[in-house]
């Protein structure tokens, strides 16, 4: 068994990471699917598997402006499924017994009226839709484990495809582009509000952290250019909030964003995760490329990890590590989330690989 | 009428101007297999250029848009004159998950691609598509999966429809997890890693 050098807290190594500092250890983080952990469970570990990764970072709020707080209306079940219209104000279809992503069947801006008379004046009449409590006991936690603690939330095209769907966000880029800005500038006006409350009432964060996929795996969802118009300055908004208040910015986002790293760049993004292999990311070319102005976070491949393959998961983890670690701004996690293929006994040699493969020498 | 109109009408997804082009074009007399090869002609230009990087999504969308609304007036047409789609494809989302993003989008291009598309839905079971299959006498099967999870339920409804001996039905998949070499391994005919490329491997597919 290997072991992982802890001559560091996870805040002090993650900000040395950022600073391009020497750290003694990578920092490190992992994903599991809900299967997964009770997969993990079934097979005998108490608790959470990223205690037994030791993980370096902590969340502290998921910021997720919902048009209806609280709202969960069953429309229809049978036994296997539910419908039910949610928070965003979405019908979906999902699993009752198990995870996995629903059936969208309606979404609460069918028609741009439905946005201007309905959807935007709940949001703005809605409080902060981050739980102020919840962030404080979890932020005292992070302090006593010495963990790097993040603000979280969603990023601006994600919500907006929560609430037209795709389908009508797309067009609505293309054919109706003042409507799509300004369902992201009033959105990301909320996220930025409720990450100003939590700073003022709970106390300042180590970073920001958003979530929102902007590709699948043969590249981004729209051009480049339609998103430098449309979404790109409200990201600069996310990213420029953080520096403003002196702490780096993560941004997580499936699929190949290859061709809009330099905007991300420009956007002043300080970290890119989870960088999903399958979709063409690769740290092994990334961090020799954009190291200097960029950390990674991730790209071990959890399609290596599901094979159980013990001699390529040692590959896979060593090869990205080492790369990582030449400069000095590299984070470990898998590309996406480990999923229920993945045993607990796979994992505990993964964790093993990462502890002799991300110790700085 | 200038055919390349209709054809830039669905490059561009302007679905006013090919509806009001397709009315045009049968008010003139052009014969309804001409307009109708004139539209799929864009469909094919705007998936080429989503290949090349020049067209994303979005483009993708308004332009099988447009198709749909030029379809709506073309189609009895078409059906008046005797002409029906060549292929018929049978399309959904494996047993067990229920996504339906790729899979919706697939089957806006096929039928773009003049296919007949019978849509099954999400949480389809292996039996399901091989009755639709039998019942439509599908030339190509189309499986979708998001989830690491679901693939094996793809792997079955193959051994499924194999087993039901529908030798004309070609069976392509596609979805977040899935490779080509899984494709290969589980004996799908043939796999796709976008909409655009769907329709590429489909009509390689169905020529034999």
């Amino acid at each position: 068994m290997a072991h992982r050098y802890n001559l560091m807290t996870g805040q002090e190594r993650v900000k040395r990471m950022f600073a391009r500092q020497e750290q003694d250890s990578l920092p490190r983080m992992e994903s599991f699917w809900e299967d997964t952990l009770t997969r993990f469970k079934d097979e005998g570990l108490w608790g959470d598997p990223n205690d037994l990764l030791g993980s370096d970072f902590r969340g502290l709020c998921w910021s997720s402006p919902f048009p209806y707080p609280g709202q969960n209306i069953t429309i229809a079940e049978d036994e296997e499924t539910i419908t039910t219209r949610d928070e965003w104000g979405q019908v979906n279809r999902s699993w009752k017994h198990r995870t996995g992503t629903p059936e969208h069947l309606r979404f609460p801006c069918m028609e741009k009226e439905d946005w201007e008379n309905e959807v935007k004046p709940r949001l703005l009449a809605n409080g902060p839709s981050v739980n102020l409590q919840d962030a404080k006991r979890s932020l005292a936690i992070g302090r006593r484990r010495g963990q790097w603690c993040h603000l979280t939330g969603l990023e601006t095209f994600e919500i907006t495809r929560h609430l037209l769907g795709d389908e009508l966000t797309m067009i609505a880029m293309l054919e109706d582009p003042e409507y799509l800005v300004d369902v992201s500038r009033t959105v990301t006006d909320l996220v930025l509000r409720d990450f100003d409350y939590l700073w003022e009432n709970c106390g300042p964060a180590d970073g920001v952290w958003i979530y929102g996929d902007m590709a699948f795996r043969s590249g981004v969802i729209c051009g480049p250019p339609l998103y430098r118009e449309l979404i790109w300055p409200d990201h600069k908004r996310m990213a420029d909030w953080a520096h403003d208040h002196g702490i780096p910015f993560i941004f997580h986002t499936d699929g190949d964003v290859n061709s809009v790293i330099e905007d991300y760049i420009k956007a002043g993004f300080d970290c890119l995760q989870p960088l999903e292999a399958k979709a063409g990311m690769d740290v092994r070319h990334l961090c020799p490329t954009y190291g200097k102005d960029l950390s990674f976070f991730g790209n071990c491949d959890v399609m290596i990890y599901a094979t159980g393959d013990r001699e390529r998961i040692e590959e896979e983890i060593r090869s990205k590590c080492e790369v990582g670690k030449a400069t000095l701004g590299y984070v470990y996690h898998s590309d996406h989330s480990i999923p229920p293929s993945v045993s607990l006994e796979t994992f505990e040699f993964i964790v093993d690989c990462v502890d002799r493969y991300g110790n700085y020498n | 009428m200038d055919t390349q109109l209709l054809t830039s009408a669905i490059v561009a997804g302007n679905r006013k101007d090919a509806k009001a082009l397709t009315e045009q074009a049968l008010a003139e007399g052009l014969p309804p297999q001409e307009v109708l090869d004139s539209l799929i002609a864009g469909m094919d230009e705007i998936g080429g250029k989503f290949q090349r990087n020049e067209a994303f999504v979005p483009e993708m969308l308004i332009a099988a848009r447009a198709m749909k609304e030029a379809m709506a007036v073309l189609e009895p047409v078409l059906l008046a004159a005797g002409i029906k789609p060549e292929f018929t494809a049978v399309i959904g989302t494996v047993q067990g998950d229920l996504h339906d993003i790729g899979k919706n989008l697939v089957a806006m291009m096929w039928r773009g691609a003049n296919f007949s598309v019978v849509d099954l839905g999400t949480n389809v079971p292996p039996e399901k598509f091989v009755e639709a299959a039998r019942e439509h006498q599908a030339d190509l099967v189309g499986l979708s999966a998001l989830l690491t999870t679901t693939m094996p339920s793809m792997k079955a409804t193959i051994e499924a429809l194999r087993s039901a001996e529908l030798p004309k039905a070609k069976v392509m998949i596609g979805g977040a997890p899935i490779t080509p070499e899984f494709a290969k391994e589980i004996g799908a005919d043939g796999f796709a890693a976008d909409a655009a490329s769907a329709v590429t491997v489909a009509r390689e597919l169905v020529a034999g």
